[in-house]
């Protein structure tokens, strides 16, 4: 498969998925209702005397070079255990897709004993209580999370209680083009930090011809929602209620915060004036802009660096993501998905299998191997040092920018980020309010209150199925 | 169909050679007939009128978050399309089908009418004219994809070399359906060149002999004699394009999820968003919307049927 735009399958994907719903349908409303089932952590013993190896099925949303690391690491895993526990990678399309895969199949009562779920889908995943929780794991083993990057702990932290384990996960960056930097007269060494450095940077960087046309922009980036998240963070604003929904179910969102207001607003003077480019929703539009050369500044995941230093015929610079404000206190949240081991309806066998698996991903080794060959960050931050990684941040200094970041980064409620049954569609409607006040003549304010309000009807929807 | 059961059939003569008809004999055929008939029943209650009954049942209910249907609700789904959002995304849904739909079909026309006065080569340039027929909806929209790419648009390089203003066509209200029609008749225009080429070979020389006997050339002969005689493909084709019109996806999907903010969100779109995406799976709205969506396709159907098809002349 190529690789597709952010959240957007292919028509067969959703074909696909049309028909497995279909066939679901069938059998759906007698299968696999109720709870019952032993959702708590078996202990390393179950694995003793096997007759045969116990089969663990991992569905993913890893292709192209990221699944071809993974694979390795799959291959790595069942080679050392070999007898014992056989791991299967399964690729199910889109981090969207997979999660309509999965719901069917929890409808079938038939979930994979492994599967990899993006952030926003957390909430969801503890409502459906298919899973063991992560905490479960690490206090049957003592397990040591010391060595695993705070930040990530934080996000998929609910309740006090790990609930997953973070795999693959990044935190957005802002990327410069060095060269036209230089060319500029500005110092690549020192990128901006907050909005109104990057509009005087735009100032330098846009050229225009003779006839008043833009042939490079100071600025362009896609309409992504997961950026106001990271902005509302950086400025210390809850995206949703109740202490970002950590402190109960949260009940609206508040991105028509005035600081988000003002990024809108700022960005639309940006497009407005010449020195962005309007880019949509897409993100690979946003890479193609800036690899083209089209816009010298960007905003991206970390885990774009490795492709931008590839398809650049410039040098590509990395910075913090920046500030609404400079007063802002800064901080940082992530993105990406992370593990999570199914209990409902699988044996104690499957599951600890499972679990050594998630293990053998979380030791320094793998994710050497994984951050060198992926850009996601090291989720055991002893990985940045394995030689993988030093080989490949001794090639591109760039890659320790993330890393920073997340250090430099407070842990709070702002930093954990908003957990709630409907991120996925508040990301969307921030979007929306975002897109609408660039594209027709609503104000930034308007646009952002409608959209937040909008969401409020698909909360409350949410949170009644969940509470009856 | 010569299935059921023919057993009141007069016998003209008396010397048939045949026995008369026993009921056990019409029983026989009867349990022949079924027998055929069968399979494709199982196919069509399977694949048909079960799934439609389902999402006639899922469309009157709500759903946990599993998407399992968990409470009556009765036409509510129905109701909440009174709104503005859903009445934008019909007339979105009209826009885009009649966009589609009246270019594709005239285009093909003046096409295949065009290539009747080319002798030599004719039969290179219908292949090469039908060719956008072997593409795929997701190869085809990646390509525009590229096209249209809002960083660095093939198209508005070449609007720039001609000193011409840029157009955005992805990132405006206003620009992205039609840069999506566009799109989608490109991919329709080999369909519709192969139906009326197909057609055009199929009428009789003695028809076009006797017009120019009768002094009619060019664009008179074209209108008057050949236009009308392509009534069944015309039609077929109009009827053919309003459907796929309809169901649109793939180029959507790619090319620009429904956005900006909703203004290629088509009927087809709405359905998928509620069902799958955003990791939603609000299978109750998706199918109250579906079910709109097949009572659209059926009325735009008898509608074209009882207008147009009394015009068509099948010879």
């Amino acid at each position: 498969m190529t690789t597709f735009p952010r959240r957007r399958g292919v028509k067969a994907a959703a074909l696909l998925a049309s028909l497995g719903l279909l066939l679901s349908a069938c059998s759906g409303d007698d299968g696999a209702g109720g709870g019952g089932g032993d959702l708590s952590a078996p202990g390393p013993e179950v694995l003793d005397d096997l007759d045969e190896a116990v089969q663990v099925e991992f569905w993913h949303s890893m292709d192209a070079t990221n699944g071809q690391v993974l694979d390795e690491l799959i291959e790595g895993f069942n080679a050392e255990n070999e007898g014992r526990v056989q791991v299967t990678g399964s690729f199910q399309g889109d981090y969207d897709t997979a999660l309509a895969n999965h719901r069917a199949a929890i409808q079938q009562g038939d979930t994979a004993e492994l599967i990899m779920i993006y952030d926003l889908g957390t909430q969801f995943m503890i409502d459906s209580g298919q899973t063991v929780p992560a905490q479960s794991f690490i206090d049957e083993d003592g397990y040591d999370t010391a060595e695993v990057e705070e930040a990530l702990l934080n996000y998929f932290t609910v309740g006090g209680e790990l609930r997953s384990f973070p795999f693959n996960n990044s935190t957005p960056l802002m990327y410069i083009n060095r060269d036209a930097f230089e060319e500029a007269g500005l110092d690549p060494d020192s990128p901006p930090t907050d909005l109104a450095e990057i509009r005087e940077a735009a100032e330098d960087l846009t050229i225009t011809d003779d006839d008043g046309t833009v042939v490079q922009y100071g600025f362009g980036a896609a309409v992504y929602g997961w950026f106001i998240e990271q902005f509302m963070a950086r400025a210390a604003v809850p995206y949703c209620d109740n202490s970002n929904g950590r402190d109960g179910r949260a009940t609206e969102v508040l991105f028509d915060d005035p600081k988000i207001v003002e990024l809108v607003e700022w960005w639309d003077g940006m497009i407005e004036d010449d020195l962005a480019v309007q880019i949509g929703r897409n993100t690979d539009d946003g890479a193609a802009a800036f690899t083209s050369g089209r816009a010298a500044m960007t905003l991206e995941s970390t885990g774009s660096l490795g492709g931008y230093i590839e398809q650049s015929d410039f040098e590509v610079g990395a910075g913090y993501f920046p500030l609404i404000g400079a007063d802002d206190p800064g901080g940082s949240i992530i993105g990406g998905a992370s593990l999570w081991i199914n209990g409902e309806g699988h044996s104690p066998e499957e599951v600890r299998g499972s679990w050594e698996f998630v293990q053998y991903l979380l030791t320094p080794e793998s994710q050497s191997v994984w951050h060198a060959g992926t850009g996601y960050l090291a989720v055991n931050t002893e990985g940045y040092n394995g030689p993988e990684a030093q080989e490949r941040a001794e090639e591109f200094p760039q890659f320790s920018v993330a890393a920073n970041q997340l250090a430099d980064s407070e842990i709070n409620e702002n930093t954990a980020g908003c957990m709630m049954g409907v991120m996925s569609e508040a990301r969307v409607a921030a979007e929306e309010g975002w897109e609408t006040a660039l594209t027709s003549d609503a104000t930034a304010e308007e646009a952002m209150a409608d959209a937040a309000g909008g969401v409020g009807r698909t909360i409350e929807e949410y949170n009644a199925s969940v509470e009856e | 169909m010569t299935t059921g059961p023919a057993t009141d059939r007069p016998v003209v003569s008396p010397p048939s050679p045949r026995p008369p008809r026993t009921r056990a004999r019409s029983g026989r055929d009867a349990l022949l007939a079924w027998g055929f008939l069968g399979p494709s029943v199982v196919v069509f209650a399977l694949f048909l009128v079960y799934p439609l009954g389902r999402t006639v049942y899922l469309s009157m209910h709500g759903n946990d978050i599993i998407g399992r249907p968990n409470r009556f609700v009765g036409l509510s789904h129905f109701a909440e399309m009174a709104s503005p959002e859903y009445v934008q995304v019909l007339v979105t849904t009209l826009l885009f089908t009649v966009g589609v739909v009246l270019p594709g079909v005239a285009g093909a026309l003046v096409i295949v009418l065009l290539l009747e006065g080319v002798l030599r080569g004719q039969k290179f340039l219908r292949g090469a004219f039908a060719l956008p027929f072997a593409f795929s909806v997701a190869s085809a929209s990646v390509i525009f994809a590229v096209f249209y790419s809002p960083g660095n648009s093939v198209l508005n390089g070449i609007l720039y070399r001609l000193g011409l203003d840029q157009v955005p066509w992805l990132t405006s209200q206003e620009m992205a359906l039609w840069s999506i029609v566009i799109t989608t008749v490109w991919m329709n225009l080999g369909y519709g060149v192969l139906v009326l080429a197909a057609g055009i070979g199929s009428i009789p020389k003695e028809i076009n002999e006797a017009a120019r006997i009768d002094g009619a050339t060019g664009p008179r002969l074209a209108w008057d004699v050949t236009v009308p005689m392509l009534g069944p493909q015309l039609f077929f084709l109009i009827v053919i394009s309003t459907i796929n019109a309809l169901q649109s996806f793939g180029q959507i999907h790619i090319l620009t999820g429904g956005g900006p903010v909703g203004s290629t969100t088509t009927l087809v779109y709405s359905v998928y968003q509620d069902a799958f995406a955003y990791g939603t799976s609000d299978f109750g709205r998706a199918s109250a919307q579906a079910l709109v969506l097949l009572l659209v396709v059926l009325v735009c159907t008898v509608v074209q049927f009882g207008v147009i098809e009394r015009k068509v002349h099948y010879s």
